[in-house]
C-alpha cells in the first residue's frame, strides 16, 4: 500500500471530524471499559486463587503416593519409617521458582472443653516456616498465632471457639485416633482464634505445632504428611509441580499436586470467570462492528462521486478496497490509543486502591473461597492486547463490506450521481 | 448383662410379639444363659492391623442393662483410658489430659482404639429387640454341624446402620457361633465368630470372639475372656463419670 494511499486515507478520516470523533470516542470508551473489566477480572481471579491457596492449603502440596485425598494417617512421606524432614524441606527451594516450603501433619480429633465436644480437623505446622507459605497468621481475631517455643498451644477457628464456648487461654482436651491405632489425648491451651472466611476452617480447624501433633498422633518426628509450597508466581504452579515430582521422586516416592488439582472447584471458577470475560469481549466487538461499519458505509456513500472519479482516472478496485480498509484501520488504531490513554489511570487506580464492592461480599464465597469486599485490579496484558487485536480485526472486517461495495462502483455511474 | 461385645443375642430377651414362636423360645434361652444383674470381666483384646499388632488388657464392669464401664489396664502407655456407658450417654476418660469427655453420638460408630469393634459394639446395648424383627432363616447342617440361623431385619422406623444381621447358633447347646452384618444392599460387611466355649463364672460362654471387616483382609480383632464373674455386688458409684479418673 502506497504511502500516498495512507495519506489519502488519513485525510479522508478527518473530512467529517464530528462523525469520526464520535465513532472514535465510542470505540475508545469501549476499549477503556474492556481494559477495566479485564483488569478487574484478572484481579478477582488472582485474589480468589490467593484466598483459596494462601490461607491454608498452599499452591503446591507434596504427599506420599496415595495419601491425597483420603489423608490416611499412616501414609506419611517415606512410609512408616518417615524421612529426613529438614533435608526434604531444604531440597524444595532449590527450584528458584519456589518461594518457601513447610512441613505439615494432618489428623482428626475430638475437641472438648466444658460444652459438648465436637470433631475437628487437626493440622500440625512449623510456625516460622508456615508464615512464609500461608497467611493465616494475619487473620487472627483474638490472641496470637502459634509460636515455635510454646508447644501444647493451639489456634482455632473463631466459630469453633464460639460453639465450644472457649477463648484465649482456655484449656482444651483433644482426643485423636493415633497412627498406631491407639488413642492419643492431651490438654492444650488456646493461643488465639482466627477468622478466614472459609466456613469449614472457621468451624472446624485446629492448628498446633508440628511436634505437638506428632506427639498426639504417636508419629515419630520424621513422619510428616505433607510439604506445602508457595511460589513466586502462582501461574507456574502446574509446571513447577511436575518438575518437583520428577526431582524429588528420585530419592523419595512422592506425588506433587498443584492447586488446580487440589482445589478443582477453584480452578473451575477461574475458568468460568475467564469465559465470562471473553463473552464480554465478544459483545463489545459486536457493538464495535456496528459502529465502524456504519461510519465507513456513510463515508463511502458520501463519496460515491469522488470514488468514481478516482477510478475513472485510474485507481484500481483493489486500491479502493485498500483505501477504505486503511481508513477503518486508522479509525481503530487512533481509538485504541485514545482508549488506552483513557483506561490507564483507571487501571492504575484499580491496582493501587481497589474497587469497594460493599461489605456484603465478605459473606459470599465462591467455590468455598471468600470473595472479599475490596477487589484489586491486576494487569492482564495478554487480555489487553487480545482486546486490541480483536478490535483492530473487527474494524477491518466491518469495513470490508463498505470497501467491496465501493470497489464495485462503475466509474460512469458513480460520476453521474449528484 | 450389659456386656455386648457384639453378643447381640444377649439383649434379645424381649423379642417382638410378631417374631416366630420358636425363634423367641430359642432366643430367650440364649438370653437367659447370659442374664445377670451384674458382672465383672477380665478381657484381652488382640488387634491385628497391617501397621502392626497390639494387645490390650482391659476390665469390664456391668450393672443392669444401663451401666457399663470399660477400663484399659495395659499396656502402660494406654492404661487408664476408660469408656463409661450410663443409660444412653457414653463418656470417655482421657488419662493424659485427665479429662472426661462425653462422646457425641456420631463418634460411637467409629473404631475403638483402632480395633474392628466400635464404641457402640463394646458398651452400648443395642436395642435389638426394639429395632430389629427376628425371623428363622435356616435350620440344618453347616459344615456337618447342626445350627439354627436367625435373620434380624431392622424395623421400618429404626435408626440402625445394618441392613440385616444373621445370627448362627449351635443346635446342641444354643451357643452363638457366627454373626454376619450386612449392608442395605445385602452385602456382608463384617463378621464375628465365636469359639472356645468354656465354663466361666458358672456358665458356659464363648470365650473367644473374633471380629473382622470383609474389606480389610488380613486384619482382625480378637477378644478373649480370661475371667468373668456374674451377679457380684458392684457399687453404682463405679459408673459415675466423675469417678472415671481413678
Amino acid at each position: 500500500m502506497s504511502r500516498r494511499l495512507l495519506q489519502l486515507a488519513w485525510r479522508n478520516l478527518w473530512r467529517n471530524p464530528r462523525r469520526t470523533s464520535i465513532t472514535m470516542a465510542a470505540i475508545a470508551l469501549g476499549y477503556a471499559m474492556l481494559l477495566f473489566v479485564a483488569c478487574l477480572m484478572e484481579g478477582l481471579r488472582q485474589q480468589m486463587i490467593e484466598n483459596g491457596t494462601n490461607l491454608v492449603s498452599s499452591q503446591i502440596q507434596v504427599h506420599a503416593p496415595g495419601y491425597y485425598p483420603h489423608r490416611s494417617l499412616q501414609k506419611t512421606l517415606g512410609g512408616g519409617r518417615g524421612t529426613d524432614v529438614s533435608a526434604l524441606i531444604g531440597a524444595v527451594p532449590a527450584d528458584h521458582r519456589v518461594y518457601a516450603a513447610t512441613p505439615r501433619v494432618y489428623g482428626q480429633g475430638l475437641a472438648s472443653a466444658a460444652h459438648q465436644p465436637g470433631g475437628v480437623a487437626l493440622i500440625g505446622v512449623s510456625p516460622e516456616q508456615e508464615r512464609q507459605v500461608t497467611v493465616l497468621h494475619t487473620h487472627m481475631v483474638k490472641g496470637s498465632y502459634l509460636n515455635e517455643r510454646m508447644p501444647k498451644r493451639i489456634v482455632m477457628g473463631d466459630k469453633l471457639a464460639t460453639t465450644m464456648g472457649v477463648g484465649v487461654g482456655s484449656e482444651i482436651a483433644l482426643l485423636a485416633q493415633a497412627a498406631d491405632g491407639s488413642m492419643g489425648d492431651d490438654l492444650y491451651e488456646v493461643a488465639g482464634t482466627f477468622h478466614s472466611g472459609i466456613e469449614p476452617l472457621d468451624r472446624g480447624l485446629v492448628l498446633m505445632s508440628l511436634s505437638s501433633l506428632q506427639e498426639l498422633l504417636h508419629l515419630a518426628p520424621g513422619r510428616i504428611h505433607e510439604v506445602a509450597i508457595k511460589l513466586h508466581d502462582t501461574t507456574e504452579a502446574v509446571t513447577v509441580a511436575e518438575t518437583l515430582e520428577a526431582r524429588l521422586g528420585k530419592t523419595l516416592p512422592v506425588r506433587v499436586q498443584a492447586w488446580p488439582q487440589l482445589a478443582p472447584e477453584l480452578a473451575a471458577y477461574v475458568q468460568f470467570n475467564r469465559s465470562v470475560t471473553v463473552i464480554l469481549f465478544f459483545v463489545f466487538f459486536l457493538l464495535a462492528v456496528m459502529g465502524i461499519m456504519n461510519t465507513m458505509l456513510m463515508a463511502v456513500f458520501e463519496r460515491t462521486r469522488e470514488l468514481g472519479m478516482l477510478m475513472s482516472v485510474g485507481m484500481r478496485p483493489v486500491q479502493v478496497v485498500g483505501l477504505v480498509l486503511a481508513e477503518a484501520t486508522g479509525l481503530a488504531v487512533v481509538s485504541l490509543v485514545l482508549g488506552a490513554a483513557l483506561g490507564a489511570p483507571l487501571l492504575w487506580y484499580l491496582q493501587a486502591h481497589g474497587l469497594e464492592v460493599g461489605g456484603a461480599a465478605n459473606e459470599i464465597a465462591v467455590a468455598g473461597v471468600p470473595v472479599g469486599h475490596l477487589w484489586y485490579g491486576r494487569q492482564d496484558f495478554s487480555a489487553y492486547s487480545q482486546a486490541a487485536l480483536g478490535l483492530a480485526i473487527t474494524a477491518v472486517v466491518s469495513a470490508l463490506y463498505p470497501a467491496l461495495r465501493a470497489a464495485h462502483y462503475r466509474p460512469t455511474e458513480a460520476l453521474r450521481k449528484a | 448383662m450389659g456386656l455386648c461385645l457384639g453378643l447381640i443375642l444377649l439383649s434379645l430377651s424381649q423379642t417382638s410379639p410378631a417374631a416366630d414362636e420358636r425363634a423367641q423360645e430359642v432366643v430367650s434361652r440364649v438370653a437367659q444363659l447370659f442374664r445377670s444383674t451384674s458382672s465383672i470381666a477380665t478381657v484381652r483384646m488382640q488387634i491385628s492391623k497391617q501397621e502392626g499388632h497390639r494387645n490390650l488388657a482391659m476390665k469390664i464392669w456391668s450393672l443392669g442393662a444401663d451401666n457399663v464401664l470399660l477400663r484399659i489396664d495395659g499396656p502402660q502407655e494406654e492404661a487408664g483410658t476408660a469408656v463409661l456407658k450410663v443409660g444412653r450417654d457414653i463418656w470417655y476418660y482421657l488419662p493424659k489430659a485427665k479429662r472426661t469427655v462425653k462422646l457425641p453420638p456420631s463418634m460411637t460408630m467409629t473404631s475403638w482404639m483402632g480395633s474392628d469393634f466400635t464404641v457402640d459394639d463394646l458398651v452400648k446395648e443395642s436395642l435389638l429387640a426394639r429395632d430389629y424383627a427376628v425371623t428363622p432363616f435356616f435350620e440344618g447342617e453347616r459344615g456337618g454341624v447342626a445350627v439354627y440361623e436367625y435373620s434380624l431385619t431392622p424395623k421400618p422406623d429404626a435408626a440402625v446402620v445394618w441392613g440385616r444381621i444373621i445370627v448362627q447358633l449351635y443346635q446342641v447347646n444354643m451357643m452363638p457361633t457366627w454373626q454376619g452384618y450386612y449392608d442395605e444392599d445385602g452385602k456382608l460387611v463384617r463378621e464375628q465368630t465365636f469359639s472356645e466355649y468354656k465354663m466361666m463364672g458358672g456358665r458356659l460362654i464363648p470365650t473367644r470372639i473374633v471380629m473382622r471387616a470383609v474389606d480389610k483382609p488380613g486384619e482382625q480383632t480378637t477378644i478373649v475372656f480370661e475371667d468373668i464373674s456374674f451377679d457380684v455386688p458392684i457399687s453404682p458409684d463405679t459408673f459415675s463419670p466423675s469417678n472415671l479418673k481413678r
